[in-house]
């Protein structure tokens, strides 16, 4: 059975929500590594299980062959994390707006936008191999 | 996510613990309300004191409790909401969906 493999500022985990702590656990000490503030480190922390839940379940489809890959690196005073899945990518226009009335009851759906809201920039990058989700968040308030 | 759940007068006080982010926690929280459920005990207090963040499964689980509850004739209410679940009530505007109290003693009270 596959395991999550740390390497350097990266980790790769099987597509199994059993490991979205394992991931967790590796982004929150990394930016404390980094000088996070820890308001902040939340904020990434929740968006990035956002991605790496949406990379598993919707990506990879849950496949145990699949795996999701977080890479995470510091650039000034910002740090910025990629997502990728080895699925065959979304359109997230297809995505329904979560804030409208007949949506607000719906149990799932609101990821991508609370990413959105809690991070400075996000682009999505989709390829044969898979999606890739960049997000990029400023370490301290200014 | 870990869960405790106590009672008081005649309210279910379900208190999770820790990061709501998916896997074992949704199931975890449903099959202790059902429980409750099927022990006519439809009046509950979730306690989020101790919650550090929750994601969107987190919040989607909210959403089941409150309407499995409603479906049955049974009421749920938000006691000590963390200011950062707070903020995600916000943006997504499931505020306007939960009653939230500042106290668990508060929000037992309300249920009068």
């Amino acid at each position: 059975m596959k395991k999550p493999v740390i390497s350097g500022n990266r980790i790769v985990v099987p597509s199994d929500q059993e490991y979205l702590s394992d991931v967790d656990a590796f982004l929150e000490g990394t930016l404390r590594g980094f000088g996070g503030e820890e308001s902040i480190i939340a904020d990434i922390a929740i968006s990035v299980s956002e991605l790496v839940n949406n990379a598993m379940l919707h990506g990879n489809k849950s496949s145990e062959d699949k795996s999701v890959t977080v890479e995470i690196s510091r650039v000034n005073g910002s740090v910025r994390i990629s997502v990728s899945d080895e699925g065959g990518g979304f359109d997230p226009s297809n995505v329904a707006d979560p804030l409208a009335e007949e949506n607000l009851l719906k149990e799932v759906g609101r990821g991508l936008f609370i990413v959105r809201s809690l991070m400075d920039k996000v682009d999505i990058e989709a390829t044969d191999k898979g999606t890739a989700i960049i997000v990029t968040k400023a370490l301290r308030q200014s | 996510m870990r869960l405790t759940d106590r009672e008081q007068g005649g309210v279910i006080i379900l208190e999770p613990k820790g990061k709501i982010m998916g896997g074992p926690d949704a199931s975890l929280l449903h099959d202790k309300l059902y429980e409750c459920i099927e022990s006519d005990k439809k009046r509950v207090v979730i306690d989020l004191a101790q919650v550090d963040w929750m994601n969107s499964t987190g919040l989607g689980i909210l959403i089941s409790s409150y309407t499995t509850l409603r479906n049955h004739d049974g009421e749920l209410k938000l006691a000590n909401v963390t200011d950062k679940i707070q903020s995600l009530l916000t943006i997504t505007k499931l505020v306007t969906v939960f009653e939230a109290h500042d106290s668990v003693d508060a929000a037992i009270k309300s249920f009068d």
